[in-house]
């Protein structure tokens, strides 16, 4: 440097002003900017501390839900009904696919060729790059996400995303399709114990926390999770007996089809002495697994249509008639079933008794009537005791009785019966419900106190002693008739018997709740009896059709029009109904079936009587048996029986022939031997009660085949012996009451079909006696 | 009379004097700060080294490790040097830092489309123009303000050939751009002359005409005044500048008060940008709590204390406004860092000494604190050394 030298001479250090200036810097940005950074890290790290926390743990954890499994339903017996099984959502995620510069074709190539969807429409879900959730597919069983998780881990695929989910299964399909109901895609009841008790099978979604980088991705080295257990739901133990519920339907189906019945139908099987629904039945029902579906005729009309609107409209309005529960959602006129209530309150009231008398002229007229009432009998049923009105359903009888009752004392009895509930306002309409544990119970309709107390006008007092007039539903009427034969208690319907956790121990039970006492248990028994020769009386019962050998059966029959067709001008529709109950002095179950506009057209008469009171029985014949109920068979009904083929191959011929009788059996012989070498039917065949066997002496049964022949429309009697012209017999599942009157409506085999020679076709009877015709 | 003798000593050229030991206290801080940055920096990067880095968590650390190791043996080399070694070359190194920012504009790679800020040599290294003008500008105006030592009031000396040197300076800097180094050159330069004896007059002249302008740019540029409100309310620029700034202060607010403990940091896992480089702090804030980053704190206030009460314990005037430099330097640096992490100022690019990733920033700010400590050695060590030997004031 130049001036070295001249410096050397003038070394200074700073001057005065430098250091003050020096200090204040010193000052500034050693001490007060300092303090300043204090006082902003002491605002964000402790003032501030849990908002920018929380806000920083949102974004750095990702939440992902983990399913709790629904409770099981299972029947009385522990049966299943409805199981969850895991399954899982696959679902794409674009924004993480673009930001992860992942192979959109791939992706999509990948997840059709596995699940099946189309690789088109996962390829435009690529393309919506802002959405970090597309569903490619729903509920996928484990085998096919496991290939899933394959291909992911395979390519390191973030954008592919995998998610638990649980499904329901149904492993009986339709079987009390209406009690059972359905769940939605999220898992969400939508109907019937499903619905009801959602909050119970549901339990508690858990939570897996995660805390993930900004990529979304598990951290490196440390691994924070934390895990919130899914509390499963409980499970649910109904009071239905799948296999009582399968009697139901399946005879139930039968009438359907039998009788052309047009607008559906209803069974429910009640426990009268505890309210327990054994089996509850809505037709036409769904198969619970795809509760979406309607049934193939309805499809092909709904395909008919001709625009898209139309076809959802009459999708959706098939779907609703195919999920509405008739049992419980719909009301009806019960019609002469409801007599058994005017019994139960006349003998309670005392106002009659076992040795009354009635006489009816065919018609009665009532205060208040323009003209006169007819009975469903017009030329009139004569002079009859209280038992005989009630065996020929005889409105006049019970016109009588519901006038000597008296309006204010005959609602008195409906609300105990639970039909209505009084209001306040005499001019309100009354209506009830039973309250049972289901989704979509109706309510009844009756007349206001005001109109139906009118002391100048008994005529609607007068037609709601034979039950018209006024609508209930199906399950308060079977309510209402099991408190008059169970010893007079009023019981609340339930289908849930208990409730489980998840090692089977009890964590809830509904137990039977008595209502009330509505009649005594003398005025009980009585109403038992006379219901017993409803049934029992093969001359004089209208419900004779619903009589099972061996076994005393007591019910009514209801036959009602429907009011609104006939105000319409339409064709007439009837409900025809059927309420019976087993064995009548010690009930074990009570059955009402409902059959919603019979056809015109089958040539079997509309009526309670001969068209539902079969179809008890043959519940009935089926149900009994299982319940353990013993059967007590008189002389004629052994007679009528299906019988048993004997073993008589090897026997002398007179021996077969004598073994062959003394089963009940007729036979004819073949061939001219002395021993029987063969025989048709084989061995311990169950076939028609004096159906003709043949028996071959020497001789080979021919190999031939014979076409089946037309048996329905005759009787079962005859039936046999038409089939043993062809060498071919018959047997039923139906009860065997009057065989010369019983009609058989299908048959197992169809006419024409090619069958060997000893095949045994099976029929089901419908009543063909035409004895009593009548809307009783 | 004992003083002359010592007084005709010019401590600043005569290497033949025998020098004393560096002042331990700031040496201590230095590798004390060094060591703590090293370590924050493998904590903070190994998640972005591992992705980034092909699966290598410890690219980075083993990186700065390196740098730092060299670095101090480079700041003990440098304070051996005597002050008037580095006085001698201030100019050529004025001079070399204008050709190398010119160069920069034709050669140079940067973080963004049109920003050139480093030069890559051969090796694989990339120097920073920047750092070495931030040197150059304290090293030459400190001779400067020596020469014009009786002239340091007036206009034309006092202000003009400092403008002209920033000047230069700062629009070479506009052009690369580099926000952050202009307003530190700005600001050591206008530091130096406020040491050096300008008068106060023209500070506060300059400070209106600066804010002046300020006002007038935000209004005139829509992109200043998005800065603006994104500093104001980060939360409304989420897509944009403010997640950066968002994340930094999660991570600062998640720390609490002791921190999510040391390696912890969540903020760090990709959501923080810059964690190991510009916004290191935020992670030393999340991991070690408010206790810990007021430490830290205390550590730098003390190194910068210490820095200038070197200064003012100079026998010579050079060295005293030497020291001043590289301690207002690193006073502001640190300062300007926090200041931005901490979102007490708009968001701009300024790493944190001894903290933030980077080789040839650490190598210079250590042979800074190299130089610093190469002035302490003329620094007699007792205070009653010091006080005997105090050269009168002039």
């Amino acid at each position: 440097m130049a001036k070295k030298s001249g410096r050397k001479k003038q070394v200074r250090g700073p001057n005065q002003m430098m250091l003050r200036r020096t200090l204040f810097l010193m000052i500034v940005c050693g001490i007060v900017a300092f303090i300043v950074l204090a006082i902003q890290l002491f605002r964000l790290q402790i003032l501030d501390h849990d908002k920018y926390e929380s806000l920083a743990i949102d974004q750095q954890v990702r939440e992902t839900n983990v399913s709790a499994n629904r409770g099981t339903i299972y029947d009385r017996n522990g049966k299943i009904l409805a199981a969850s099984a895991d399954v899982s959502n696959i679902f794409i995620s674009p924004a993480e696919i673009k930001k992860n510069n992942e192979d959109p074709v791939l992706i999509a190539q990948g997840l059709s060729e596995i699940l099946g969807v189309d690789y088109g429409k996962i390829l435009e879900m690529t393309q919506d790059t802002g959405s970090w959730y597309k569903t490619v597919a729903r509920k996928v069983e484990d085998d096919l996400t496991e290939q899933v998780r394959q291909f992911k881990s395979e390519n390191n695929l973030i954008g592919v995303k995998i998610e638990s989910d649980t499904k329901r299964y149904y492993p009986y399909g339709s079987l009390a399709s209406h009690v059972i109901g359905f769940v939605g895609t999220d898992n969400y009841g939508l109907s019937g114990i499903e619905s009801y008790y959602d909050d119970v099978l549901t339990g508690t979604d858990g939570r897996v926390i995660r805390a993930t980088n900004a990529a979304g991705t598990q951290l490196l080295y440390t691994n924070y999770e934390d895990y919130y257990d899914a509390q499963d739901g409980s499970d649910v133990v109904l009071t239905i007996d799948a296999t009582i519920q399968y009697y139901l339907e399946k005879h139930l189906q039968q009438a359907v089809e039998d009788y052309d019945i047009r607008k559906g139908a209803a069974a429910i099987a009640m426990d009268p002495k505890t309210g327990e629904i054994l089996g509850l039945v809505s037709l036409d029902n769904f198969d619970l697994n795809n509760y979406q579906a309607v049934s193939e005729e309805v499809q092909e009309e709904i395909d008919a249509a001709e625009t898209d609107e139309e076809k959802s409209a009459l999708l959706s309005a098939a779907q609703q008639k195919q999920w509405r529960n008739k049992a419980i959602s719909d009301t009806y006129e019960p019609g002469s079933v409801f007599k058994i209530i005017t019994l139960s309150m006349a003998l309670e009231e005392g106002v009659t008794d076992i040795n009354d008398s009635f006489y009816c002229g065919g018609s009665i007229q009532v205060t208040g009537d323009d003209e006169p009432r007819n009975c469903w009998k017009r030329q009139g049923h004569g002079a009859q005791t209280l038992t005989q009105a009630v065996q020929h359903s005889c409105n006049v009888a019970f016109i009588n009785l519901g006038v000597r009752v008296g309006a204010r004392s005959f609602y008195k009895y409906a609300e105990a019966f639970g039909f209505l509930n009084l209001p306040e306002d005499t001019s309100a309409i009354p209506s009830a419900r039973t309250g049972i544990d289901i989704a979509g119970e109706s309510g009844s309709i009756w007349w206001s106190q005001d109109l139906f107390y009118q002391s100048n006008n008994l005529s609607q007092l007068a037609a709601a002693s034979f039950g018209q007039t006024f609508t209930v539903t199906p399950i308060q009427m079977i309510t209402a008739v099991s408190a008059c034969i169970n010893g007079g208690y009023l019981m609340k319907p339930y289908l849930v018997k208990e409730v489980q956790g998840d090692d089977g121990e009890v964590l809830s039970t509904n137990q039977p709740t008595v209502v009330r006492q509505v009649i005594s248990e003398d005025t009980s028994a009585t109403v038992r009896n006379i219901l017993e020769r409803v049934v029992g009386d093969p001359v004089d019962g209208t419900g004779k059709n619903a009589y099972v050998a061996g076994y005393s059966i007591g019910g009514k029959t209801g036959t009602s029009e429907k009011v609104s067709q006939d105000a319409a001008g339409g064709a007439k529709e009837y409900i025809v109904s059927f309420l019976g109950f087993a064995p009548t002095d010690d009930p074990k179950i009570a059955i009402l079936v409902l059959l919603d506009t019979p056809s015109n057209d089958t040539g079997i008469y509309i009526s309670g009587g001969q068209m539902a009171a079969p179809v008890v029985g043959n519940m009935m014949a089926d149900i009994l048996p299982y319940l353990g109920v013993e059967p007590d068979y008189s002389e004629t009904e052994k007679e009528n029986m299906d019988k048993t083929m004997p073993d008589v191959k090897g026997m002398s011929l007179t021996e077969a022939q004598i073994a062959v009788t003394n089963a009940g059996l007729t036979c004819r012989v073949i061939g001219d031997g002395d021993t029987v070498t063969d025989q048709l039917p084989v061995a311990y065949s169950i076939i028609a009660d004096g159906s003709q066997v043949i028996l071959y002496a020497g001789a080979e049964p021919s190999a031939e085949q014979e076409a089946v022949p037309n048996l329905i429309g005759y009787s079962y009697t005859d039936a046999a012996l038409i089939l043993s012209w062809y060498g071919l017999f018959v047997r039923t599942d139906s009860s065997v009451t009057n065989p010369d009157l019983q009609m058989v409506s299908t048959q197992s085999i169809a006419e024409g079909e090619m069958v060997d020679h000893g095949t045994i076709v099976n029929v089901t009877l419908v009543s063909g006696d035409t004895s009593m015709q009548g809307r009783y | 009379m004992e003083y002359p003798e010592s007084r005709l000593r010019d401590y600043s050229t005569d290497a033949s004097i025998g020098r004393g030991a560096l002042d331990v206290p700031f040496a201590a801080l230095t590798i004390l700060l060094l060591t703590i940055g090293v370590i924050m920096v493998l904590s903070a990067s190994y998640v972005r080294a591992y992705y980034t880095e092909n699966g290598n968590a410890t690219y980075y650390f083993t990186r700065q490790l390196i740098f730092a190791v060299s670095g101090v043996i480079i700041m003990f080399f440098a304070s051996k040097f005597p002050i008037s070694l580095y006085r001698r070359f201030c100019y050529p190194l004025l001079l070399g830092t204008i050709v190398l920012l010119m160069l920069v504009l034709i050669i140079g790679v940067g973080t963004g489309s049109g920003v050139r800020r480093w030069i890559q040599l051969p090796g694989g290294q990339t120097i920073q123009p920047s750092e070495f003008a931030k040197l150059a500008v304290i090293l030459v105006f400190a001779d400067m303000i020596c020469r014009f030592r009786n002239n340091m009031g007036t206009f034309k000396y006092g202000i003009v050939p400092f403008a002209v040197i920033l000047g230069v300076l700062g629009v070479l800097l506009v052009l690369e751009p580099h926000m952050s180094a202009t307003i530190i050159i700005f600001g050591i330069g206008a530091v130096m002359m406020f040491v050096g004896g300008t008068r106060l007059f023209w500070f506060v002249a300059g400070i209106g005409v600066l804010g002046g302008a300020f006002l007038i740019i935000t209004k005139v540029f829509p992109y200043m005044s998005t800065r603006i409100q994104t500093w104001q309310d980060p939360f409304s620029n989420l897509q944009g500048d403010g997640y950066q700034i968002v994340q930094s202060l999660y991570a600062i607010g998640s720390g609490g008060m002791f921190g999510l403990g040391l390696g912890q940091s969540r903020q760090k896992n990709l959501y923080l940008p810059e964690e190991h480089n510009d916004f290191i702090f935020a992670v030393v804030c999340e991991e070690l709590g408010f206790v810990g980053a007021v430490i830290i704190l205390i550590l730098f206030a003390l190194l910068i204390t210490r820095g200038y009460w070197i200064a003012m314990h100079c026998r010579d005037r050079y060295s005293f406004l030497v020291a001043t430099g590289i301690s207002t330097l690193l006073a502001m640096q640190v300062i300007l860092n926090v200041a931005v992490v901490t979102n007490t100022i708009p968001c701009t690019g300024i790493s944190l000494p001894f903290f933030s990733y980077g080789g040839t920033a650490l190598w210079i700010e250590l042979a800074e604190m190299g130089i610093l400590l190469s002035i302490s050695r003329d620094i007699p060590t007792t205070p009653a050394e010091r006080k005997k030997k105090k050269p009168s004031k002039v």
